[in-house]
């Protein structure tokens, strides 16, 4: 029952947060309702179980890629947001005729129908295994796991962020005047 | 009601606001959350099906590696978005006409 209600909250909370991250004007609303998004997602790991992917996913996005987010919006945005926004979706007139917009209704119809259909074909495959298994930490398991079958990828990965640290800091070098 | 198909229905309503970001917007920044979108959506994918229908920790370990390449991806790609401001002043995706200034 409480992971229900912590399912339909994360739930509600991504998807309602990704929705605006679409539809807001403001590109600073945008990065505030990615917040929620990632938080949502979050909530979404922990009840699948994965208690270390909702801390890795709470520390890295929320306290690492979010902030840069904001800095980079408030370094180069600043108070000319509506200049860069004045070309946003909401702005983009109508186009092709009616013949367009009856062949793209029928194409979505069929598309619309052939994805439901897939869905509850893998919704009725899989519906017996919702049963909760047991929830217990995923943290040794993980670890051993790193350090065993996925020592390659987990020393290239340490390679690839070495390398992004010193290509960002490369790239973003203030200007020379000469 | 917690089976794969809401997960997948979740994964999938992010996956298209990502893709919607990615076309709409003009804004590079704004591109670079419909990414963090995407890889999330992706990520999600790994966990749930993990636990609905393999049981292996393999898929709890492919989201963190999807994590560290986001991290990486966004840092390279805002360095990028800060120096195309200090040239050209703007950052409306329309006026990233050129690679070298």
């Amino acid at each position: 029952m409480f992971l229900q209600v912590v399912f339909i909250l994360s739930a509600l909370l991504t998807v309602v947060s990704a929705v605006m991250v679409v539809f807001t004007r403001h590109i600073m609303y945008a990065a505030v309702y990615l917040l929620g998004s990632l938080i949502g997602v979050a909530g979404l790991y922990l009840t699948l179980g994965a208690d270390t992917l909702a801390a890795t996913q709470l520390l890295v996005y929320v306290g690492g890629i979010l902030i840069i987010m904001i800095f980079a919006i408030m370094l180069t945005g600043g108070q000319d947001f509506m200049k860069n926004s004045r070309k946003s979706f909401l702005q983009v007139p109508f186009m092709g005729n009616v013949k367009t917009y009856v062949f793209g209704g029928l194409a979505a119809l069929v598309m619309g129908s052939i994805g439901t259909k897939l869905i509850m074909n893998v919704a009725d495959r899989f519906s017996e295994h919702s049963e909760m298994l047991s929830y217990q930490s995923t943290i040794e398991v993980i670890g051993e796991a790193l350090v065993t079958d996925h020592v390659l990828v987990f020393e290239i990965s340490s390679v690839l962020l070495l390398g992004a640290l010193i290509g960002a800091a490369t790239i973003a070098r203030p200007i020379k005047k000469q | 009601m917690m089976n794969l198909a809401a997960y997948l229905f979740i994964s999938l309503v992010l996956f298209l606001c990502g893709i919607i970001v990615i076309i709409a917007r003009k804004n590079i920044v704004a591109i670079l959350i419909g990414m963090e979108l995407i890889l999330n959506a992706a990520a999600l994918n790994f966990v749930a099906y993990s636990r609905y229908v393999t049981h292996h920790i393999d898929g709890h370990i492919f989201p963190l590696f999807i994590i560290v390449v986001a991290a990486a991806e966004a840092v390279v790609g805002l360095a990028i978005v800060i120096r195309f401001f200090q040239i050209k002043e703007t950052i409306h995706i329309d006026d990233a006409t050129q690679l070298q200034s």
